[in-house]
């Protein structure tokens, strides 16, 4: 029983970072159709901004946070106003998938040259620490970073909910032409959903930096994981990233302490497959999709 | 009288060149160095690879983003299979019988698979392929019977006197001859119209008639037991193979990337695309291994924004360009990969 619970627990600490290390690309791939290979980089980024924080410059990386965003945002926004904004207008959507995973590929060498192919990881002086209630223990950092992860997922959905901006992004999902009608400038509002989306990789890159030990050849596994949890979770909300999120942090954890570690992606994969042939759009469904 | 005679040489125009592209690679092996034809070797695999992906993804907009499912299933089914043969065949028959089991293998498996996953569509498709194909990486590494964590041994079944290399370069070329001529059967015939139907427009097609269901069950199981014969003969090629060396997400992608850099939904487009991209890969980058992948990212990115429709695309479009120019008529202005781009 004590493990049970023991196994719940951490299998919603590591959850809830997956669900913000999805969040972004759940948005992105909600509003825009675009499938970002490039997420994972764009986590690993913010892992390593975290790192020279704490490494080179001396400061918690949690402190760093909204700079990290700040640097993510500009550099999301970049990337799709000239390579991915080409890519659709003069290709197709599909088209969108090809030019990402060469991103990606670019954005992991260039990690590689700077930052070398090693493992890395920042342990702050928490890092090591661990409380407990009764026969459960869990680690701070992870605590730290479950909260960190929860609080950003609530500042999206209110950003998405209750802000101008976030009606805007709404509308320019459901339709883009209308929106346009309307004096949206829709290639802009696409830029900032993918800065929006880049920030968030970021930050949950910083905390997943702090949590475990990461290198440039860990931005697969991370876009994987996002595309997972979207699948679980549904498309484009905050909520459904978090509960998609919680989803695959469970069966990662049941899985690795029931079955066997070595099982944890067979596992994953499984759940995915069938989750796509019994319900494609995810738990909650696609959170733009009523009038496409 | 004009209409079926461009008709008469849209078939015979591919006949022609590709017996001559036949013709020609007969000859390399003949004065290349071992090395030299290894690489042309791995051209004709990924060659086979993107032709047979592109009768799924290309003719019929099916994207599956898990085709190394079956270079692993046909090369396993060779590696479970040829030791219950008994000691007393030769290398021919052993190899006959594993490309016929493995073929016929991917086949069967497709069609199981076909029920479930065809149904799904666009990305959900491509990304349920993706879980297949890994979910049964992991289960061949992850029990012992099937034995992908130890590795499987296939026998030598090359000739004496024969460099293994030259052999199997000649062997992935009649492979190669093989699929390009199915997928052409394929394109130009009324199931590959049915194809391009499903490609435009599902349901409109399923409306009209077209018989989708059938239609895309069948071209996923040809597409996959083609891949599964590649599997067969590139587990032969290796000798000893592991999960890690048949189940390659990087064979799913660059049968994709082949594809789309030489033109999707074109006969002569992946072909082009494999090429190009393999000896890229393997002579300009080979000499900068730090920034290799960088080189091929930024390769990647440039190509899909400068010829979005592939290399045969961004040439056709230039000659139709040219054509209408020449001849000041204003022809419709959408051309077929242009209507195909529209739709995805």
């Amino acid at each position: 029983m004590n493990l049970i619970i023991q196994t719940l627990i951490d299998g919603i600490m590591l959850g809830g970072v997956l669900s913000l290390a999805a969040a972004g690309f759940s948005l992105i791939f909600g509003v825009m159709n675009v499938i970002s290979l490039a997420h994972g980089a764009m986590v690993v980024i913010g892992a390593y901004l975290g790192y020279v924080s704490w490494s080179f410059l001396g400061v918690d990386p949690m402190i760093m946070i909204p700079v990290v965003m700040v640097v993510m945002f500009a550099l999301g926004y970049g990337i799709q106003r000239t390579i991915i904004q080409w890519a659709v207008v003069r290709a197709a959507p599909v088209a969108s998938l090809v030019v990402t995973f060469g991103l990606a590929l670019v954005l992991r060498n260039t990690l590689d040259l700077v930052f070398s192919p090693d493992i890395r990881s920042v342990s702050p002086a928490y890092a090591f620490m661990n409380t407990g209630i009764g026969f459960i223990t869990v680690d701070v950092v992870r605590l730290v970073g479950l909260g960190a992860s929860l609080c950003l997922l609530v500042f999206l959905a209110v950003l998405l909910n209750r802000t101008a901006f976030g009606r805007i992004i709404r509308a320019t999902a459901q339709q883009p032409h209308a929106a346009e009608l309307c004096a949206i400038n829709v290639q802009h509002v696409y830029g900032l959903t993918f800065a929006v989306g880049s920030a968030f990789a970021g930050v949950a890159g910083v905390i997943i930096g702090i949590i475990m030990p990461f290198s440039p050849h860990a931005e697969g596994h991370w876009t994987l994981n996002a595309f997972v949890v979207v699948v679980l979770g549904g498309v484009g909300s905050p909520a459904g990233a978090l509960i998609g999120g919680l989803m695959l942090g469970l069966i990662v954890t049941f899985t690795a302490q029931f079955i066997g570690p070595g099982f944890t992606n067979a596992m994953m994969f499984l759940i995915l497959v069938l989750m796509l042939i019994l319900r494609p759009e995810g738990l909650l469904g696609h959170a733009f999709g009523e009038s496409r | 009288m004009t209409l079926s005679s461009l008709q008469r040489n849209r078939h015979l125009l591919p006949v022609l060149v590709g017996v001559m592209a036949l013709a020609l690679f007969m000859l390399p092996p003949l004065f290349l160095s071992t090395f030299m034809v290894r690489v042309f070797l791995i051209s004709l695999l990924s060659t086979g690879l993107a032709v047979s992906w592109n009768i799924l993804g290309g003719f019929a907009g099916y994207w599956s983003f898990g085709h190394t499912l079956y270079v692993g299933v046909g090369a396993f089914t060779a590696g479970k299979l040829v030791p219950l043969l008994g000691p007393n065949l030769g290398g021919i028959e052993v190899l006959t019988f594993s490309i016929v089991a493995g073929g016929l293998v991917s086949g069967m498996l497709a069609l199981v698979l076909a029920y479930p996953l065809l149904r799904l569509r666009g990305i959900y498709f491509a990304i349920a392929m993706l879980g297949v194909a890994e979910l049964t990486g992991e289960i061949s590494s992850s029990f012992d019977a099937i034995g992908g964590a130890m590795g499987l041994t296939l026998p030598i079944v090359v000739p004496e006197n024969i460099n293994p290399a030259v052999f199997y370069y000649y062997l992935f070329l009649a492979l190669n001859a093989i699929i390009l001529v199915i997928a052409a059967f394929i394109k130009y015939s009324r199931f590959g119209y049915g194809l391009a139907s499903i490609r435009e427009d599902e349901d409109s097609a399923k409306m009209l008639g077209v018989p989708t269901e059938r239609y895309k069950i069948i071209a996923s199981v040809i597409s996959c037991a083609l891949v599964g014969i590649s599997g067969v003969l590139y587990g032969f090629y290796l000798g000893y193979f592991t999960t890690t060396s048949v189940f390659r997400v990087d064979f799913s992608l660059n049968m994709i990337l082949h594809t789309l850099i030489g033109g999707i939904g074109t006969l002569f487009g992946p072909i082009l695309g494999a090429w190009i991209m393999v000896f890229l890969t393997q002579f300009v980058l080979g000499k900068l291994l730090e920034i290799h992948i960088l080189i091929t990212g930024l390769l990647v990115i440039i190509i899909v924004l400068l010829a979005p429709s592939g290399i045969i695309g961004a040439a056709k479009a230039w000659l139709e360009k040219r054509q209408t120019a020449e001849e000041g008529i204003s022809k419709g202005e959408e051309s077929e990969t242009d209507l195909y781009l529209n739709q995805v």
